[in-house]
């Protein structure tokens, strides 16, 4: 699709049309076109490997897509599907009874699964892949940095029997998640293989040397796969092309000859690209209405655009003299109006926006609970909000709030310097004012730093979800968790917290999490908005390609799959 | 001229010690290279954190870290630029800074290059057509192109130009233009005529946007230097002497009106290669400004301070280049 007819080029540049029609005759008609596609990824990912905290990105997993096997992912409709390709039988619970023993649980891979080497897939490359996802700390490995260490640092012992490994936890913890340990959500997006450490040289056994494996991985471009799909050519820089894996045993046999990942840092190139036909779909992380809107026009683009991962939300500093008080919080949030801020953002790319009504689960997810509308936060009732802070002892002096004739606040509204953003903390500046709450706007570059140091009163910022949630209460809230940054304490949501983390299945863990979200909205220390949408688009040429936003793989969850429509 | 050379070499040193430090410290100050991490969700664990404060040298004082970065004396040895050793970054635990800016180098030579050339080219074409022509529809046309190419933002010329390929593309019903890339994968195994061909496709475009500001201003000045002499006694005594025009400015106007351009462009190589960074970045060519812009995204403050520091011995490389260069064209310069 992409063979660029050289003469043209040189016709254009005023030269001989000689020349021009002998090269022309490059395209050779009498030859099978070949099936390519070129996909973009929007980044440049930082390493071969998925693990560290540097490569662990969207970007790493996507350019990893059809090479890194796993055991399973959610479908975009929010189901969970066990990947028995890879997979000899569904992962079993093999204890989640205290009483009985420590927590277990194994993975037994299929007979036929094997890298592209043609070495097969054994319980070995999961208990290798877990031991370079645990911390330093676990004493596995000395070097590695992984990004996600929870559910590995868990592991007491793992027990390899040929295509089996079995996961022994410590005493008195549990994994809600373990089914996902090695699936596409995983901190590896999937398992690497542990047989080329030896042939590298590196003893996986020594933790200096399953370091330097680690190392290896993450700086090798990958010659090795266990997908459908493997890299024969690329760099980080600039683009990877990947071709089919000629060992892949699954069922699905990929249909595409090639598959181009060229790196695009820059939205505003996806529309001229794709319209000159040098792209032919990307699934861009950050949500560009300008792009939206021009792929909206093409008859020959499929988009979709849907409610993404990254949620927003605004904060209180409860350290704070002034919003210590739930009351004044309370009316704050009942001031603030989600959907003016959503609607200025979203509705011209996005007008099917939902406003997030519980903090842990997606309206998809099948454990969804609307916590927030039955109370007034968020619908910007001015008169509410009033009434809230008049029955409080709070008074108006003109437009000022005051409390024993003191002014409440002026408080320091911050968020990241984003269009987004800025917009928003416009509109929460302009809400409040007319409950007589004063802010000041600043704008930061440094949002770690100004949470970690707690220099802020109010802020808006995003967390980014995912289909696993059990810790995510516990991070949020926990009066111990250092990303609860504005100070909350408070012990029912601390038990609901910890009892969602060290849940035995995804149901308990649920039960708590929403729990923590019922106790948690009433003391108005968070106000989710709404969840930034993400966009997709594709030439209406290939099949097969869908956007899948509960995975990081995106579109490419199921890159074995593509194919050419025509 | 060796000696003048050798002295300007040396004093520029304290600057670049000077520019160093205050760049090192503004970095410094601008953000906590490790925010990305920090903010991650689920957050890693602290010996994960530890581990990268560590490799990243954050666990000691900012004049210890600059004093490292310097002289590499108690690092880990991927840290030092007397011992050729940028510092480790944050983009990934085995990017080379130094092997990435001499990858990107090339990259973006070729562009600066052959926008350089293009735009002197047409600066002198013009500058002298607009001289020669002065107050004609011709010198006017020349001046109006010139202001307006000055006054367009790169980036908005270069989505124009983006648009202007895919309209003539469409209109010849192949891809002749490329919009995206610098066409080296593109290249790669392709015989000579192919590569030929393949840049011109990939050229063109990021080379018309780069070429630009600088044809504005370089044909200004042209024009300028090339009234002045024109209206020079040695003019006029050439062509009170009969001959005949041509040889008149080919010889005598347009040798000596080169001269003050010649020292423009040199000074002006440093604003070229600011430009590739947004040339770059839309047309996305991995060269250094792209470099640039991801150091910056990713917090990368050994990354941004090789890129400065290279900028600044660019520019007063160039600075120098500039001067040799009046000593060399203009007979009644010595440099002592």
């Amino acid at each position: 699709m992409h063979k660029r007819r050289k003469t043209l080029a040189l016709a254009a540049a005023g030269t001989s049309a000689l020349m021009a029609l002998t090269a022309c005759t490059g395209g050779g008609s009498g030859e099978e076109a070949e099936k390519e596609v070129t996909w973009v990824i929007n980044s440049l990912p930082a390493a071969w490997g998925a693990i560290s905290s540097a490569g662990g990105s969207v970007y790493v997993i996507q350019m990893l897509s059809g090479v890194i096997p796993h055991t399973g992912q959610y479908q975009p409709d929010a189901t969970y599907e066990y990947n028995m390709d890879v997979l000899a039988e569904e992962p079993q619970l093999v204890n989640d009874d205290p009483d009985e023993g420590p927590f277990e649980f194994s993975f037994t891979l299929a007979e036929d699964a094997v890298w592209s080497d043609g070495t097969p897939m054994t319980g070995d490359d999961l208990r290798v892949t877990m031991m370079m996802s645990a911390s330093p700390d676990e004493g596995y490995c000395t070097t590695c940095d992984s990004r996600g260490t929870t559910g590995a640092d868990m592991v007491e012992e793992v027990t390899v029997d040929g295509k089996t490994a079995t996961f022994t936890l410590k005493e008195d913890l549990a994994n809600p998640e373990w089914k996902g340990m090695f699936d596409a959500h995983s901190v590896a997006g999937g398992f690497y293989p542990a047989h080329l450490a030896e042939e590298q040289g590196f003893d996986v056994e020594d933790p200096d040397q399953l370091g330097e494996y680690y190392t290896w991985l993450h700086d090798t471009r990958p010659e090795w796969s266990g997908g459908p799909y493997q890299i024969v050519d690329g760099d980080l820089e600039n683009q990877v092309v990947k071709e089919p894996n000629s060992e892949w045993f699954g069922e699905t046999q990929p249909a595409l000859d090639r598959i181009i990942m060229p790196f695009n840092t820059d939205e505003g190139t996806f529309v001229p690209a794709f319209q000159n036909g040098e792209i032919d779909g990307a699934n861009p992380a950050q949500y560009s209405e300008d792009v939206i809107t021009q792929i909206r026009e093409m008859e020959s683009a499929t988009l979709t655009v849907s409610e993404g991962n990254i949620w927003e939300h605004i904060d209180v500093n409860v350290e704070n003299e002034w919003l210590s008080d739930v009351e004044l919080r309370r009316a704050i949030f009942t001031a603030i109006n989600r959907d003016e801020i959503a609607s200025r953002n979203f509705e011209a790319g996005y007008p099917d926006y939902e406003l997030k009504n519980n903090h842990i689960f997606g309206s998809d997810s099948e454990y969804y609970e609307d916590h927030l509308s039955e109370t007034s936060q968020g619908d910007g009732d001015v008169e509410a909000a009033t009434g809230i802070l008049e029955d409080a002892g709070y008074e108006l002096d003109g437009d000022t709030l005051m409390l024993d004739g003191e002014q409440v606040g002026p408080f320091r509204l911050r968020s990241t310097d984003t269009v987004i953003r800025n917009n928003s903390v416009q509109l929460i500046q302009a809400q409040l004012a007319e409950i007589g709450v004063e802010t000041t706007l600043e704008m930061t570059d440094d949002l770690g730093n100004m949470l970690g140091e707690q220099d802020y009163d109010i802020v808006q910022f995003g967390w980014s979800g995912s289909p696993y949630f059990a810790s995510n209460a516990e991070q949020f809230w926990h009066s111990e968790s250092g990303s609860n940054f504005g100070g909350f304490s408070n012990e029912e949501v601390d038990g609901y917290a910890e009892a969602a983390g060290t849940a035995s299945s995804l149901d308990e863990a649920a039960e708590h999490s929403n729990a923590a979200v019922e106790a948690i909205v009433p003391q108005a220390y968070v106000l989710p908005i709404v969840a930034e949408p993400n966009y997709f688009f594709a030439s209406d040429r290939l099949s097969n390609v869908e956007d899948n936003l509960q995975s990081s793989y995106r579109a490419t969850y199921n890159i074995g799959e593509w194919d050419i429509a025509e | 001229m060796l000696v003048y050379t050798v002295r300007r070499i040396l004093g520029a040193i304290p600057i670049l010690v000077l520019a160093s430090v205050l760049t090192f410290v503004l970095i410094d100050v601008s953000g906590d290279p490790l925010t990305e991490l920090r903010m991650q969700q689920p957050p890693p664990d602290p010996s994960v954190i530890q581990l990268q404060e560590e490799r990243l040298y954050l666990d000691r004082s900012m004049p210890e870290r600059y004093w490292l970065w310097i002289t590499g004396i108690g690092g880990h040895g991927d840290i030092g630029l007397l011992q050729g050793e940028f510092g480790p970054s944050t983009q990934s635990n085995s990017y080379d800074i130094g092997a990435a800016i001499a990858e990107r180098l090339g990259t973006t030579l070729r562009l600066v290059a052959a926008a350089m050339v293009f735009a002197l080219g047409l600066a002198v074409l013009a500058g002298v057509i607009s001289a020669m022509r002065q107050y004609s529809k011709l010198d006017y046309t020349l001046t109006f192109i010139g202001f307006l190419a000055l006054a367009m933002p790169v980036f908005w010329f270069a989505g124009i130009m983006q648009q202007a390929g895919v309209a003539f593309n469409d209109l010849v019903g192949d891809q002749v233009f490329a919009t995206i890339g610098d066409g080296l994968y593109q290249a790669q195994g392709e015989d000579l005529w192919g590569r030929i061909t393949n840049a011109f496709a990939y050229m063109t475009l990021p080379t018309i946007v780069l070429m630009l500001t600088s044809f504005a201003s370089w044909s200004r000045y042209q024009r300028t230097s090339m009234l002045e002499v024109l209206n020079s006694d040695y003019v006029r005594l050439a062509r009170a002497k009969g001959l005949p025009n041509r040889v008149v400015i080919r010889r005598h106007a347009l040798r000596t009106a080169l001269i003050p351009l010649t020292t423009v462009v040199a000074v002006g190589i440093a604003g070229i290669i600011d430009g590739a960074i947004l040339t770059e970045r839309v047309f996305q060519w991995r060269g250094l400004g792209e470099f640039f812009i991801t150091a910056v995204e990713a917090n990368d403050s050994y990354a941004l301070m090789a890129w400065l520091l290279l900028s600044g011995v660019l520019v007063i490389l160039a600075n120098l280049i500039a001067d040799l260069l009046y000593g060399v064209l203009d007979p009644r310069i010595r440099y002592e």
